[in-house]
């Protein structure tokens, strides 16, 4: 710090520590925030206060209405007509009473009141009123699927009342008007206690555990109980039977299925990368180094895009592979390597294998040869030397390759879209993808996004942990 | 510890590109010697060192170590420890891993490992530093780790490649001591590169003298220093005045030689024939004021006190005379004036043949 000001002077180091502050605040804090709100904040939908509110009205319309019909009640000589009805356009569309023709709006939800008139012995008093119809404390709440259906009514302890067409006009004004007294306190409390709720809910990260059933025939059962993925996710609690039914967690299993497979791919690329940095950093002249460098580099100065969408034209089914093993005479049909999880795998290796030698090779460069030498020369057999000189100097080298690459893998969206076009199960990129763009609640999205953010964050912060590698180090690699 | 004679039986190094590095050399070591192998940098010196070591095998001739014929040995089992220039120890590794390193590499368990080095280290006085990582040492604390490092592993041979050359004057002369003393107490055979003419006369049993991948002499310093036998050697190993001219008399072991500045009698060791192109040498103490049985007068240019000696010099057609005398406290009664008689004796000057000389000081600051 005393150093930074001597060397900048007192405008720079501020402007400096401003920058850094902006940065950290706009771009890290900030959006994780906002993501954190929206993953906490439940899907948008209807209150139980809004339904109290809409029973109110329905109540007074109904009145109004009834009133008109007592002040002309000629129209009551053709009850069968249904004619004053108000055509309501609203969602919640009412269950059309088996008397009323015409004007019934088929409901496409299943929130319509219950029929009232189970009295069809009865000639009703006056002709079909939506509004009356819609005008009973039986009304079904907004609930989503998981949870049990809820009805007003029992709710919130109201009795049992709804607006009966068999009724003289007078009784129907009189319960209409109860009902809206109800419906209107209701709403108050309601209001009140919605106001003053909590206003964040875990319910979109429910999602990310829940259970769906999996139809599956007696033999589809069995050949998938035998996979070891399935018995790896049993052991998890991501797979389990009940009642003769498979449930699978399915968020869960593309989360950990997708983070094996970076770490896997992570792996791979390190195994690969480390002697390869080692030839062109230790084991060459430099001169010769320089063309190994400039091999390495010029796969990498193709767009990534690019870089994935040349592998369909090995990969796929008329693509170069199968055509070469088919003109073989190896293979009749073509091998379906779109639907190998290994290609995809293979793919991201490919794609980020970069961001594994350079970080590597670039700490590895800036040992001193001498001490391999000297290792050497000390008795040390080629595997001790690595063991004890190479690795320990390139050991942040490797984190830093480690953490990019893995943080790439787990993130890749174009290597697993455009290479399996949807054959395959999805890495948990894309997931998030679709329930951000393509579901009707994109607080799941969120939801998912922040707990892969977070979960990444651990298996980054295990990792360093493993490696003891301390921040300070990380400076050394630059 | 017990060391190992190490001989060159015709080794020449010539590299892939097609530069010799060393000319087809024959040199013996005995066991337990203090050897040097002197001379300026890209001489080859480094190069036969990695030869005896095993990181270059010799295009031609053999290396043996006690009797054995090493090729093929890779450098982790030879009977050798090389200290680099650099010395290269491991920074990761505190100071006693360091010095243990090599017993790691012969599988011997960390409890053994440990009193080894804690041993080795007691006998380079570092024992309190031994959980200390290397870079939180001095440069001279440093040098004698690695000197642990290479002794634990118990060589025949140790290799020094100028080790003290990063160090600061008072600890490169403290060092030499040092080292001096534990190549006498573990009896290794120490073969040691350097430039420093200084260092090699110190510690050396005998000194090699190379350049350009010749060893041009190879005695103890003070046949190298008072005999050289090339011109060379002569003008490498301490100062010296150079006369060059022609031989135009010999007379048993003494030549006469003809040069522009005078005719001068010395030495002929190498035995030079009436006419041949020759020079002659003359050590700067060596040089007297007002005496000698060979004389020539130039003027003082220059007088400069270095405490003990003053150093003097002179200008003859041209050419400049160093003259060292010793500093007895009283004045010196000599101006610039007029020429001073210099005169030097017949058996303190070598007559050589001509040769490539070594580079000297001015030389090589003007490039």
């Amino acid at each position: 710090m005393s150093g930074l000001l001597t060397r900048c002077g007192r405008a720079l180091t501020l402007f400096f520590f401003g920058a850094v502050v902006l940065w950290a605040l706009v771009l890290i804090l900030l959006p994780q925030l906002t993501m954190l709100e929206r993953a906490m904040t439940a899907p948008k939908r209807q209150l139980d206060s809004s339904i109290a509110l809409s029973l109110s009205r329905d109540a007074d319309t109904c009145i109004s209405v009834l009133r008109t019909h007592e002040a002309a009640p000629a129209a009551n000589a053709a009850p069968e007509s249904g004619g004053l009805a108000v055509p309501s356009l609203s969602t919640m569309g009412t269950q059309p009473s088996a008397q009323s023709g015409g004007l019934a709006i088929p409901s496409m939800s299943n929130m319509g009141t219950s029929p009232a008139n189970g009295t069809a012995t009865e000639a009703p008093t006056r002709p079909y009123i939506l509004q009356c119809d819609r005008t009973t404390t039986r009304k079904q709440m907004v609930r989503s699927s998981e949870e049990e259906p809820a009805w007003l009514d029992e709710l919130y302890g109201l009795p049992r009342l709804a607006v009966q067409d068999t009724d003289p006009i007078e009784t129907q004004i009189e319960t209409a008007r109860e009902i809206g007294g109800l419906a209107r306190t209701l709403y108050t409390e309601l209001k009140e206690a919605e106001a003053n709720a909590f206003p964040y809910t875990a319910e979109n990260f429910h999602w990310l555990f829940a259970a769906r059933a999996i139809p599956l025939s007696p033999e589809q059962k069995a050949i998938e109980n035998a996979r070891l993925s399935k018995k790896l996710y049993g052991l998890l609690g991501l797979r389990f039977e009940r009642d003769g039914q498979v449930y699978e967690r399915i968020g869960m299993i593309t989360l950990t299925r997708t983070i094996a497979f970076a770490a896997m791919a992570t792996a791979l690329a390190l195994v690969l990368c480390y002697p390869m940095a080692y030839k062109v950093a230790l084991a060459t002249p430099p001169q010769q180094a320089v063309w190994l460098f400039l091999g390495l580099v010029i796969p990498y100065a193709i767009v990534e895009l690019m870089r994935v969408y040349a592998w369909t034209t090995i990969i796929d089914n008329e693509g170069l592979l199968n055509g070469l093993l088919t003109w073989a005479g190896m293979i009749s049909e073509p091998i379906q390597f779109k639907r190998m999880p290994g290609t995809i795998f293979l793919v991201i290796v490919y794609t980020y294998v970069l961001f594994m030698v350079f970080p590597i090779y670039n700490v590895m460069a800036t040992l001193d040869r001498n001490q391999i030498e000297a290792a050497k020369d000390l008795g040390a057999r080629a595997w001790r030397v690595h063991a004890r000189i190479i690795i320990p100097h390139a050991k942040p080298g490797i984190a830093v390759g480690c953490i990019a690459t893995f943080m790439l893998a787990a993130g890749a969206f174009s290597v697993p879209r455009i290479i399996s076009s949807g054959l395959q199960s999805e890495w948990f990129s894309q997931t998030i993808y679709n329930k951000f763009f393509e579901s009707e609640n994109s607080n799941i999205g969120a939801a998912y996004s922040f707990t892969y953010t977070l979960v990444c964050f651990v298996v980054v912060g295990l990792f360093m942990w493993a490696m003891r590698t301390r921040l300070k180090d990380f400076a050394r690699v630059q | 510890m017990r060391g190992k004679d190490v001989r060159l039986d015709g080794v020449s190094i010539t590299y892939p590109n097609g530069f010799t590095a060393v000319e087809p050399t024959d040199l013996t070591i005995e066991a337990g010697e203090f050897f040097s192998i002197l001379g300026p940098s890209g001489c080859g010196k480094t190069t036969i060192l990695r030869a005896v070591s095993g990181f270059v095998e010799p295009s031609a001739g053999r290396v043996l170590i006690g009797g054995e014929d090493q090729r093929g040995i890779r450098p982790n089992a030879r009977p050798t420890a090389l200290i680099f220039q650099n010395l290269a120890l491991f920074p990761l590794m505190p100071v006693w891993e360091n010095v243990a390193f090599g017993l790691e590499a012969r599988g011997i368990s960390r409890s053994e490992r440990r009193k080894r080095a804690d041993e080795l280290l007691e006998l380079v006085a570092l024992r309190e530093q031994a959980d200390k990582k290397p870079g939180a040492l001095s440069g001279g604390q440093r040098q004698r780790v690695a000197i642990a490092r290479a002794l634990a592993v118990e060589p025949a041979v140790l290799l020094l490649d100028e080790p003290l050359s990063a160090l600061d004057l008072k600890l490169r002369q403290h060092m030499r001591a040092e080292l001096r003393e534990i190549q006498r107490k573990t009896g290794v055979t120490f073969i040691y590169i350097t430039h420093d003419q200084g260092e090699a006369l110190t510690m050396s049993d005998r000194i090699a003298v190379m350049n350009n991948g010749v060893v041009e002499q190879v005695g103890t310093g003070d046949d190298v220093y008072a005999a050289p036998r090339t011109a060379f050697a002569a003008s490498f190993v301490g100062e010296t005045n150079i006369f060059e001219g022609r031989v135009s008399a010999t007379d048993g072991p003494m030549a006469r030689i003809e040069t522009p500045f005078g005719t001068f009698l010395g030495r002929n060791p190498t035995g030079l024939d009436t006419g041949a192109h020759a020079m002659l040498f003359v050590r700067p103490e060596a040089m007297k004021i007002g005496a000698g049985e060979n004389r020539f007068e130039a003027q003082l240019v220059r007088r400069d006190l270095e405490g003990a000696y003053l150093n003097l010099v002179f200008s003859t057609r041209g050419k400049d005379v160093a003259v060292h005398i010793t500093n007895d406290g009283q004045p010196l009664a000599l101006s610039g004036e007029a020429p001073t008689r210099l005169g030097f004796g017949s058996e303190q000057a070598v007559v050589l043949a001509s040769g490539p000389l070594a580079r000297t000081g001015r030389e090589m600051a003007a490039q």
